[in-house]
């Protein structure tokens, strides 16, 4: 006998890949939204800094406008670099 | 002196009456009297002085001439005509009428009675003028007590007599002569009515009298009872004597009427033709047995008589309320056919205006609803779809929504037992095809904002009515507020429950289903009713499932995007499409587990690589167990091509490089539990493929078996069976889930309190519950949830209290 399979249609859910489940700032989990955004994934993307550490865009960006002087990563207080892949 | 002798064969001469009993219904006399005879007599009285007292005689002897002959004379008529058990065994006498066996019979005799006691009271009436003859003044005082002498004296007290010794079963004799006079009376009529086939019949009958056609006698019966209709009225006895008869016969033909002309038919309107049939016919009769006497001419419609015209509103109203009556006693099948049947609801409409009769609605209503629909044998479809017409339907009949509050009160708690009434409502509400519930969605009218009504009501002021009256307040007890009661129909459905979000969790769980069992990456019409319950139902409830609507698009731009040429992952041996989900917007999905072969799992780590490689930083977890998979297999020298479930297919897949599984090993292999796993194999052994040739062995069958055949149907069944099993988990799963959060307070109160009871427990978590504004739960689903601990042995239950497992 010879099962051959000719087309599969499967059923998968996506997650970041990031060492958190929540994002640090929102509380929320990475795969759901900030609190401003609707919809998950492509609109509201993780950001990672260079230490590691990553939040929904949204909200790091709400944080570093909140800071006047020296952008601080919120988890461990090192200034914030963007961590460009 | 005088004659004695003489003089009273005189007086005897002149009043028969005084002669005896024997005498008096014989003729006055033959001819008029001799006027010397008077004279004799009046002499001879005036000598004597004894007027007044041969007077008061003459008047003793008319009473009971009257009391002892013509009374009983009249009444032996009808004695032994009707039978005995007709005479107690119908309580409406009209109804005895129906069940009369010979009604001619008693026409006749009835006909004969009168025309005997006329005849007696023509008699007796001769005697005043007479007496006034007599006596040649009539105004002597001593008269005027004389009930000779007084207006309709003689009438009264036969009125009196015959009342007086009225028979029990004399009523249905009047019925009895009433019934054939109406139906001489409505015969022109009825020839009208029945025109050709009944011909062929009744060709040979005449409808009046049953008498054959050529020998009709109908003209003559007419003036026969015409004749004793003027006779009796003449006799003053018409109304007092036979009407009570009439009136019920009247009310059965009525009754009749509407039974016949009205029973069913619900989509014209028929109080205008009663009406009309009402005044045309019955009321025509009337006249007719009032004013025979009169000439025919002179009548018309205003200077109907009297009684004729309080006969008319009495009968009117008595229309009204059997009309009434017989539509609310079908107005269970004027609700299911309701759009058609509105000219019924509207003749209700204005006879509820003029008779009250919300309160026999109301309970008629509800014991039929319980009797037709609100029980076991009927599906919770029908029962909505009855729910949704009756809403329709009452709504129609009172726009203020008291009498739909009270009828469908016992629906809505029924409903509210089932458990599959909630995703029977949203699969009506999405459902394709015209039912009740999508089109009401369709017509989208948007939710009603609070604030808005609100205002509405202070600004309409001068518009507010009272709440009607009669209304059994215990019944009004759920929502009170006319807003509510002026919902509409979806809302009213939901209603049921009384909370949204119920129905909008199961409208989730429904549409993941939907779209996992379809895969088909076609959502548009999910996202058009999606739409449109968010007009009905705002975003906020509707959220998750909007992103679910979107992770199908995407995921189809994605599959789109990966089987793209520069893209497709190299020495592909299949196509692999992927559903990618946000799971924190889906239910959660059941825990079946799947262990793909390694063959298959390299190509879906090639599509996970092509992912990541398109979408940066994320990847993907594979749900193994939901899918479809197109396979072909060849065995010996048939091909069969056919779409499965992954866990079929991988279980096929296996017999490939081994013939013989036995249930432990493939298990082991699949991670599918065994029983699940048997379960699936079955599906292979209907299809003739896998046969277990030893409990626990399962065997790849080579050669086509002659089985096979005679599973084929059988297999089609169990495929279709095997697309409807749910992806997701069940509701109550997911609920047990959400407690699932209060695990570790549990955990925590009972390391320190070391056993606690479970309304203690419930209460504290009530306090956690609603200070993280948390889930809500009932102390039964506590108490399963923790039932479940004890039987994993990480609680321990005894004397009433929980413990924790040591």
């Amino acid at each position: 006998m010879k099962v051959t399979i000719k087309s599969w249609t499967g059923v998968a859910t996506w997650r970041w890949i990031a060492n958190d489940e929540n994002c640090g700032i929102c509380r929320m989990s990475f795969e759901s939204t900030c609190p401003e955004c609707a919809l998950p994934g492509d609109d509201c993307p993780l950001v990672w800094g260079v230490c590691s550490h990553c939040f929904h865009m949204h909200c790091i960006v709400k944080w570093l406008n909140l800071q006047p002087l020296n952008k601080q990563c919120p988890m461990c207080r090192q200034s914030w670099k963007f961590n460009i892949h | 002196m005088c004659d004695f002798a003489a003089l009273w064969a005189d007086v005897v001469k002149i009043f028969p009456v005084l002669g005896g009993v024997n005498q008096a219904a014989a003729a006055v006399s033959a001819g008029p009297v001799d006027e010397k005879v008077f004279e004799n007599v009046r002499h001879h009285l005036t000598m004597f002085g004894g007027i007044d007292t041969f007077a008061a005689l003459v008047d003793l002897e008319i009473q009971s001439s009257i009391r002892k002959v013509l009374v009983p004379k009249f009444w032996k008529h009808f004695h032994g005509l009707v039978p005995p058990e007709l005479q107690s065994g119908f309580s409406d006498q009209a109804l005895a009428i129906e069940a009369l066996p010979d009604k001619n019979r008693l026409f006749t005799q009835f006909i004969e009675a009168v025309n005997e006691l006329h005849e007696g009271f023509q008699n007796l009436m001769q005697v005043k003028p007479r007496l006034i003859q007599l006596i040649g003044n009539a105004e002597r005082p001593a008269l005027r007590t004389v009930k000779l002498m007084q207006e309709d004296g003689i009438k009264n007290c036969m009125r009196d007599c015959l009342l007086a010794q009225l028979p029990p079963t004399f009523s249905v004799v009047v019925g009895a002569f009433y019934w054939v006079h109406f139906k001489l009376f409505t015969k022109a009529s009825h020839l009208a009515l029945t025109t050709v086939d009944s011909d062929v019949f009744d060709e040979l009958l005449c409808v009046g009298c049953n008498f054959d056609v050529e020998q009709c006698c109908c003209q003559k019966l007419t003036e026969m009872v015409n004749k004793t209709n003027t006779r009796l009225f003449e006799m003053n006895l018409t109304d007092r004597l036979t009407g009570s008869a009439l009136t019920a016969l009247i009310r059965l033909k009525i009754k009749e009427h509407i039974n016949d002309t009205c029973m069913g038919i619900f989509d014209r309107s028929h109080l205008k033709q009663l009406e009309t049939w009402l005044s045309d016919v019955i009321m025509s009769w009337l006249a007719n047995i009032f004013s025979e006497w009169k000439a025919k001419d002179c009548m018309s419609e205003d200077d109907a008589p009297a009684p004729v015209q309080s006969f008319k509103v009495k009968l009117t109203y008595y229309m009204y309320e059997t009309f009434a009556q017989s539509v609310i006693g079908q107005f269970f099948s004027i609700i299911i056919d309701y759009p058609d049947s509105i000219p019924a609801i509207d003749d209700l409409k204005i006879c509820m205006e003029k008779i009250d009769m919300r309160i026999y609605l109301t309970e008629s209503l509800r014991s039929s609803l319980e009797a037709r629909i609100l029980h076991p044998g009927v599906n919770t479809m029908d029962i909505l779809t009855g729910y949704v017409a009756a809403i329709k339907a009452i709504r129609h009949l009172d726009n203020t929504g008291v009498i739909l509050e009270m009828v469908t009160a016992p629906i809505k708690d029924y409903l509210r037992k089932r458990n599959d009434t909630v995703r029977r409502v949203v699969t009506g509400l999405t459902e394709e095809g015209p039912t009740d519930l999508s089109e009401e969605l369709a017509k989208g009218e948007a939710i009603k904002d609070g604030k808005d009504s609100g205002a509405d009501e202070f600004s309409n002021w001068e518009n507010w009515e009272p709440d009607p009256f009669g209304i059994d307040a215990s019944v009004m007890q759920y929502n009170s507020s006319r807003k509510m009661r002026s919902a509409d129909i979806i809302s009213m459905v939901v209603d049921i429950y009384g909370s949204k979000e119920l129905f909008m969790t199961e409208y989730r769980n429904l549409m993941a289903d939907r779209l996992l069992s379809q895969l088909d990456f076609n959502s548009e019409k999910e996202i058009r009713n999606l739409e449109l319950l968010k007009i009905r139902f705002g975003e906020s409830l509707l959220h998750s499932c909007e992103v679910m609507l979107k992770d199908v698009t995407d995921s189809k731009r994605i599959n789109a995007h990966i089987h793209g040429e520069s893209n497709r992952p190299e020495n592909q041996q299949f196509d692999i499409s992927s559903l990618i989900v946000s799971a924190q917007f889906w239910p959660s999905f059941n825990k079946e587990s799947l262990q793909l072969p390694e063959e298959i799992e390299t190509e879906f780590k090639k599509y996970t690589k092509a992912y990541e490689a398109y979408k940066g930083n994320r990847t993907l977890n594979w749900r193994t167990v939901t899918g479809r998979v197109n396979i072909e297999i060849e065995i010996g020298d048939r091909t069969m091509e056919m779409v499965v479930s992954p866990t079929l297919a991988v279980i096929i897949y296996h017999f490939q490089d081994k013939s013989e599984w036995t249930l432990e090993d493939l298990s082991a292999i699949t991670k599918v539990p065994q029983s699940a796993l048997r379960r699936r194999l079955s599906f292979w052994q209907n299809h003739g493929l896998i046969s277990e040739t030893t409990p626990g062995l399962f065997t790849l069958l080579e050669k086509e078996s002659e089985e096979k055949s005679q599973f084929e149907e059988m297999s089609l069944a169990e495929a279709d069976e095997e697309d409807l099993e749910s992806a997701m988990a069940s509701a109550s799963d997911q609920r047990e889930e959400e407690l699932q959060v209060f695990w570790s307070y549990i955990v925590g109160m009972l390391t320190n309190l070391d056993s606690m009871p479970i309304d203690r427990i419930h209460q504290m978590l009530k306090l956690f519950a609603s200070h993280s504004g948390g889930v809500e739960f009932t102390q039964d689903e506590l108490k399963h949830f923790l039932q479940r601990k004890v039987r994993e042995h990480k609680l321990i239950f005894s004397g009433g209290v929980y413990q924790l497992a040591k």
